[in-house]
């Protein structure tokens, strides 16, 4: 039977906790296996400041890192390294000794400190003219860029650049600036009237005759337009955009949407009748509520309780940590049907078993009139 | 802060004896004992090199065994059942790393891996690697059986 001299390594002291242990989840084995043979660089990274907990990012997903105590010892043991030291020939050394690995598991990434780095730096019709070498604004706030994004927030690459495409975030020479609400509207609202008016086909407009029209006739920058104009379709070979139907009426219904908060609803059919005036008769049969999931509510407010009334009320404007979501969510509303409240879950869940854990965990199931209904735990209810 | 983590393609280093090579990884195997090696010494140093013990392994890869000093250890070939990957820090120069992690049971890591922050400044940032994944592991989880010496 061979046996192997078994020694400390010559650099023991140094290379103590030099060495770290990660376990991987299944989809990581495969990624790493094929980087490690095909050389691949991978752009794995591990993010964060020092008073986050750190996560590990590889090109498309990020991970939350947790430290697992051991009650055993795990040796890692190589060859010995070049040195003076004269070891026999089948010797091998301890390179450290270690009480703990790392476990990911996967995690919605963190954008929340996005959104407010980005306050006061919206885009608007008065910014048409400026002269964006300004390092600092007028009342104060600092440039934010894209590649400052790209260091500091938890997310992958390809996270951040969805989360930039759905928050409504332009790129302005890297500076990130949020457009305001109101002026992407009107931006959409007069991308459909250029349809019309140059008789182009929503689903293969010349991009360059769309972004010339909106600068000429209407002042809109061509570096605003142009990204406006990927967030709702897709550009394709040879500079035709596809409009993204859906997404620009979910958008122009939103506009409609806002200004009805708690204190205003609207009666849903002159909801849905002024949605659909603005979209236009091409695609007014397109109109349903279910694009604005996670959006409104609907109820019978007091007093007029023969319709239906909706209000504005965004998931995007609630708390990312779930308790203080849950809170929030209960304090409007003290009971909830599974169907009303999942819509205001899918951006702190990564996928639907990880929603129903939530639910589990911060939510009181009850049975009534034959439907399920969610209520709060008790000490969630402030 | 962003920590890039490279992947080691460095097939120029030395290759376990080929008894333990054949286990999981031609560079790294992992040895797993419940409790922790106990070492007598004064000074940290003093340990560097020295001889712990006798590793074997039997042709079939099944019976392992540690001896060190009088005590005899007998172990197994385990699966990990989640393939762990080896990260190594390549750049010694911030030492004082160790110091300055904060690691409970069962909690997150704080991010302090290797990061350079504003009182080490002066001290480039570690890089990480990875030299490799590992799916087994020897393991010795019985007791260890007292052996004496021909001397």
């Amino acid at each position: 039977m061979p046996d192997f001299d078994l020694h400390f390594s010559p650099f023991s002291t140094d290379e103590a906790a030099s060495y770290k242990l990660i376990e991987l989840p299944s989809e990581l084995v495969g990624l790493l296996e094929n980087a490690i043979q095909s050389s691949d660089p991978l752009g794995l990274v591990i993010k964060g400041d020092p008073t986050e907990d750190a996560v590990l990012c590889t090109r498309d997903k990020t991970y939350s890192i947790r430290t697992v105590n051991l009650s055993n010892t795990l040796l890692v043991v190589t060859p010995p390294p070049d040195t003076e030291f004269n070891f026999a020939e089948d010797a091998v050394v301890i390179r450290d000794q270690l009480n703990e690995i790392l476990e990911l598991a996967p995690a919605v990434p963190r954008i929340s400190k996005l959104v407010g780095r980005l306050r006061g730096r919206e885009y608007d019709e008065t910014n048409e003219e400026d002269d964006e070498d300004e390092e600092v604004d007028s009342d104060g706030s600092s440039r934010y860029t894209y590649t400052q994004a790209r260091e500091e927030i938890q997310a992958s690459d390809a996270e951040l650049d969805v989360c930039l495409k759905q928050k409504r975030i332009l790129i302005i020479k890297d500076e990130l600036r949020p457009i305001s609400p109101s002026y992407l509207n009107n931006i959409l609202e007069l991308t459909l009237n250029v349809l019309v008016s140059e008789s182009l086909s929503h689903s293969a407009a010349s991009l360059d005759r769309l972004t010339s029209a909106l600068a000429g006739d209407h002042g809109i920058s061509r570096v605003v337009s142009a990204q406006v104009l990927a967030w709702f379709g897709e550009i394709q070979a040879g500079g035709k955009w596809k409009m993204n139907e859906d997404e620009v009426i979910k958008e122009l219904g939103l506009g409609i949407l806002r200004e009805h908060k708690n204190d205003d609803p609207i009666e849903k059919g002159a909801f849905v009748a002024k949605w659909k005036l603005a979209v236009g008769d091409t695609f007014a049969d397109r109109v349903s509520l279910n694009l604005l999931a996670g959006n409104y509510l609907e109820g019978r407010p007091v007093g007029r309780i023969e319709h239906e009334y909706l209000t504005y009320f965004p998931s995007s404007t609630l708390p990312t940590d779930p308790a203080a979501r849950f809170a929030d969510l209960f304090l409007t509303r003290t009971k909830w049907r599974v169907e009303d409240i999942t819509p205001f879950l899918s951006d702190i869940a990564v996928n639907n078993k990880e929603r129903d854990k939530l639910l589990l965990k911060y939510c009181r199931a009850i049975s009534e009139s034959g439907a399920v209904w969610y209520t709060a735990r008790a000490q969630y209810n402030g | 802060m962003i920590i890039p983590i490279t992947i080691s393609t460095d097939s120029s280093s030395a290759k376990l004896p080929s008894g333990l090579a054949r286990i999981s990884h031609d560079e790294i195997v992992l040895v797993e004992l419940q409790g922790a090696l106990d070492v007598g010494d004064c000074h940290p140093t003093e340990r560097n090199g020295k001889l712990v013990g006798k590793l074997s392994i039997d042709d079939a890869m099944k019976k392992p065994t540690l001896l060190i000093g009088h005590h005899l250890l007998e172990g197994k070939v385990a699966a990990i059942p989640k393939p762990l990957a080896i990260m190594h820090r390549t750049n010694a120069a911030a030492k004082n790393i160790g110091d300055d992690m904060e690691v409970d049971d069962e909690t997150q890591l704080d991010d302090s891996i290797g990061g350079t922050r504003g009182g080490n400044d002066g001290q480039s940032a570690p890089e990480w690697t990875i030299l490799g994944l590992v799916k087994k592991k020897i393991i010795f989880s019985k007791r260890p059986m007292p052996v004496i010496k021909r001397s």
